[in-house]
């Protein structure tokens, strides 16, 4: 964004009830916070010394301690508070609410405070024109592995594998949560194959901490497959959804062709299957062969 | 970029925010630090000063101080309009709105989580360090256009964009997420439709001018049709301790030595038929028949290619 006078009238003002509530800050810090140069927090530092309220007394400016790097407010003067959220933040913190209003489900206290604050939010302005629907996560684990992930601790989970359909109990290091498309993940280094890995939250059946294991969180070097796909225009989702795994994908008429590099084959060998026949593999001619005859022994059951 | 200027813009907020009583020009001019030169370019410079800052979001009001001489206005700024109350939010509302907000600061909406993570923490003071490894969002593609459909949707504004290989103009209505994709709801030539956001080609643009919004249009009831879906049963078995994200989710019946029994709702057949063919040779579809026939023919269809 241009720096214009406006802009950065706001910005010092904005810095001042920032160090206000964060006496002692250093240079560097408020420099990350607003997302602008160390030279740019002095200057706007400098800049608001000299300003005030009418009469511009001593008894009237902005008054800061800024020496060895760090910031303190002595008088704010009127900018004692922020201001106030503007449509697009009230809009992030909205819909941030609903999020936890849903992973917080099952936790009455928690879920009559969030409910509660989102609609104070709304009564400040958020817009109800933009809204979600409710997330599949099940999160009774959610504030351990927190926790967890806070305190360095370790976790031992029993897992519902959904690519081996199998039940496991895996140790492991949890490093950091996230949603991607409507489901929450947890990525995490699993200390047993040494190796990193992503975790889908409400499969996550049992959870408790565990004693630290010391570990290097190298991972062992991942082999990679080469698999190009023949995707009908249908089953873009597919392309949509995985798209971290992609490498290409080209339009060609009513479909897509679609280079994949994939460590995880078992998964891939379903995702094919359950999408039949919107998508099929065009090399490594192996492996086409293999899912078609997964497919001949699934329908061998429908025909017995 | 003149830094007089910038001093002038904050000093004339600060003068306008203090007042308890709405301030003449003149009084500006002669209070406030940094107008000078003659009548005539104060006032150009007090114009500009007020359309930049009210640009920005500040609220300026405007009051006739005399109703026999219009020229003879009065300025200020309402503090409820420009600063939050220090007593709005409890300290675990202060707790939930950090959480609220961090969970876009790896988003598209990065700026405005970022914009909002500020201002908690100018009431706040610091947060402590579990919030910030609560769960984020990650985007999906094309998000990034996420801030510019959000602004034409509350300033009413037309935006243009390539879907499905022809290009849209459409009146933006509203945004919904489903299923962690992005949809925007809007009205193309006389139809309101869902544009998912990811096969928005490109980018979106905004046209100038803006439109009248539907007469009656409400998103919650927009959005019913997606929630309010005939429900069917599908009747399945599944191979003894195999299917364990199914299991956790439906009950099971005993069958024989080899199958339990299991009945699944659905309302879409093309998404029950995704997460039954998942499971392979683990599953097979007993009832109903056009559940099951669904399956034979696209299995037929895809080994004979």
């Amino acid at each position: 964004m241009v720096d214009n006078a406006a802009i950065r009238a706001l910005r010092t003002m904005d810095l001042i009830p920032y160090i206000l509530e964060n006496p002692g800050i250093s240079i560097g810090s408020l420099a990350v916070k607003f997302s602008v140069t160390e030279k740019q927090v002095e200057n706007d530092l400098q800049l608001i010394f000299m300003c005030g309220l009418p009469g511009y007394t001593p008894y009237e400016l902005i008054d800061i301690v800024f020496e060895d790097g760090v910031v303190s407010v002595i008088d704010p003067q009127v900018l004692d508070k922020p201001r106030r959220f503007n449509k697009s933040e009230l809009i992030v913190i909205a819909l941030g609410l609903q999020i936890l209003i849903e992973i917080n489900k099952s936790k009455p206290a928690q879920l009559a405070k969030l409910q509660a604050l989102s609609k104070k939010i709304s009564k400040l302005g958020s817009s109800n024109l933009i809204t979600f629907n409710p997330l599949a996560t099940n999160s009774v684990f959610l504030d351990l592995i927190v926790k967890a992930i806070s305190e360095k601790k370790h976790l031992e989970i029993q897992y519902n594998s959904l690519i081996k359909d199998k039940k496991t109990r895996r140790a492991i290091d949890p490093q950091s949560l996230y949603f991607l498309n409507g489901n929450l993940y947890l990525s995490a280094f699993d200390l047993d194959v040494r190796s990193d890995r992503v975790f889908k939250v409400d499969l996550i059946e049992d959870c408790s901490v565990i004693d630290f294991k010391d570990h290097n969180n190298s991972s062992e070097p991942t082999k990679l497959f080469e698999v190009v796909l023949d995707v009908k225009k249908s089953h873009r989702n597919f392309i949509e959804r995985n798209s971290s795994v992609i490498s290409s994908s080209q339009e060609k008429g009513d479909r897509f062709e679609v280079h994949i590099q994939i460590s995880n084959i078992e998964w891939l060998k379903r995702s094919i299957l359950s999408n039949a026949p919107g998508i099929t593999v065009t090399s490594p001619s192996l492996f086409a062969s293999e899912l078609v005859e997964s497919a001949n022994s699934v329908l061998a059951l429908y025909q017995a | 970029m003149s830094s007089q200027k910038t001093e002038r813009l904050i000093n004339l907020t600060l003068a306008l925010l203090a007042t308890k009583r709405y301030l003449t020009k003149s009084e500006i001019f002669k209070n406030v630090t940094g107008y000078s030169g003659s009548p005539e370019t104060m006032e150009r410079m007090f114009e500009r000063d007020k359309d930049e800052l009210r640009s920005m979001g500040v609220e300026i009001e405007v009051k006739g101080l005399d109703s026999l001489f219009e020229d003879d206005q009065g300025y200020l700024i309402r503090t409820e309009t420009f600063q939050l109350n220090g007593n709005e939010f409890a300290s675990d509302e202060l707790l939930y709105l950090t959480m609220a907000a961090n969970l876009w600061h790896d988003s598209a909406l990065s700026n405005d989580s970022k914009g909002a993570l500020l201002k908690i923490q100018s009431l706040s003071g610091p947060i402590e360090f579990n919030v910030f490894n609560s769960p984020i969002v990650r985007d999906n593609e094309n998000s990034q256009m996420l801030a510019t459909a959000f602004e034409a949707i509350e300033k009413h504004k037309k935006i243009s964009f390539k879907y499905n290989g022809s290009q849209r103009s459409v009146e933006p209505l509203g945004m919904f997420m489903r299923s962690g994709f992005w949809y925007l709801v809007a009205q193309d030539e006389k139809v309101i439709k869902s544009f998912k956001l990811v096969r928005i080609e490109a980018k979106i643009s905004i046209e100038d001018g803006v439109f009248q919004k539907p007469e009656g249009f409400d998103l919650t009831n927009y959005l019913k049709k997606y929630t309010e879906e005939e429900v069917f049963e599908a009747e399945i078995l599944v191979r003894k301790d195999q299917a364990y994200s199914l299991r956790s989710k439906h009950v099971v019946k005993e069958y024989d030595s080899e199958w339990d029994l299991m009945f699944v709702p659905y309302s879409y057949e093309p998404e029950i038929i995704e997460i039954l063919l998942w499971h392979g040779q683990n599953i097979i579809v007993k009832k109903p028949l056009s559940l099951r026939n669904s399956i034979v023919s696209r299995l037929g269809e895809f080994i004979n290619g």
